[in-house]
């Protein structure tokens, strides 16, 4: 019994330190609220993704410790234009039979002055790239709102054909109020 | 002459309001797509009641300017206008907080023949030859 003793509590004690370790590495979860925008523009198109969804853990004092993956759904692009949405889901754009989801993970989120910036694999068409997203939270309450501006190009992403009206560059406008 | 095309012009392009009104309801009823934001009541009345106006005016030039032929050629134009303008609602940028834009086209381009269909069926009725 003496010995079992022996062995227990240092196990035990072992399993509280680890798991006490990881409670402080482990990031805030946060859940996307109502109220979200995905906006992109561009010379000549320009429009709003209303699906959005994924797991985000973000902590402001242990950026390292965060981690982003979210996916739009690319079906529910509103460009406020009929003929161009149906024109932006075929196979000629974003072709959504195909790839429904536009995907992003996160592989290192760092601080970056009064900002961060998140470095990751952003998946478009098919095609994954890596890709660094600088953005800003903004802690209210219980709260807080995610926001970022980034342009991507469309042709390292083969959405569309290269030149035409379209320009290469999509300006991407997202805000993302969030809920603990 | 211009008097009596004015007012059949007036009467149709009202009726023609009142017809979008209507279209616009059971479109929206039946399909549940509400563009009331974009195509608000006021708007329907008033582009209908312009389109009849425009109409009138069209009309009495044309008479006087090509005589027995200018009724034939106010009928011709009127469809053909009528028909050109259905392109607008395929070009049109709606807000984005609007659900199914690519529903839009299916409400408003009816309407653009209202007009004519009204000043047509009226006609007899206030212009007599």
């Amino acid at each position: 019994m003496n010995s079992m003793n022996k062995i227990i509590y240092p196990i035990a004690a072992a399993l509280i330190l680890v798991g006490s370790a990881f409670t402080f590495v482990t990031a805030t979860s946060w859940q996307i609220s109502e109220g979200y925008s995905i906006a992109f523009s561009s010379d000549d198109a320009s429009g709003i993704f209303k699906g959005f969804k994924g797991n985000i853990a973000f902590d402001e004092q242990n950026p390292a410790a965060s981690k982003f993956d979210v996916t739009i759904d690319v079906a529910t692009i509103n460009t406020g234009n009929g003929l161009q949405n149906k024109h932006a889901k075929s196979d000629e754009w974003f072709d959504v039979a195909k790839y429904p989801q536009i995907h992003f993970t996160s592989q290192k989120i760092v601080k970056a002055g009064n900002s961060y910036q998140v470095t990751g694999d952003l998946e478009i068409h098919g095609v994954k790239k890596p890709a660094t997203i600088p953005f800003t939270f903004q802690k209210s309450g219980t709260g807080g709102k995610f926001a970022g501006t980034f342009t991507v190009n469309r042709s390292d992403f083969k959405v569309g054909k290269p030149g035409g009206d379209v320009g290469e560059q999509i300006k991407l406008d997202i805000s993302v109020p969030v809920t603990k | 002459m211009f008097k009596k095309a004015l007012f059949l012009g007036i009467v149709s392009g009202l009726l023609a309001g009142i017809a979008g009104i209507i279209y616009a309801r059971v479109y929206h009823s039946s399909l549940g797509a509400d563009f009331s934001k974009v195509a608000p009541t006021v708007n329907i009345i008033a582009s209908s009641l312009f389109g009849g106006v425009l109409a009138a005016i069209g009309f009495f030039l044309l008479d006087r300017l090509l005589k027995e032929k200018g009724e034939i050629v106010f009928n011709l134009l009127f469809s053909i206008i009528s028909f050109a303008t259905l392109l607008a609602p395929f070009a049109v940028k709606l807000p984005l907080d609007l659900e199914a834009p690519e529903l839009f086209p299916g409400m408003v381009i009816p309407m653009h023949f209202f007009p004519a269909l009204a000043w047509f069926t009226l006609k007899p009725l206030f212009i007599k030859k």
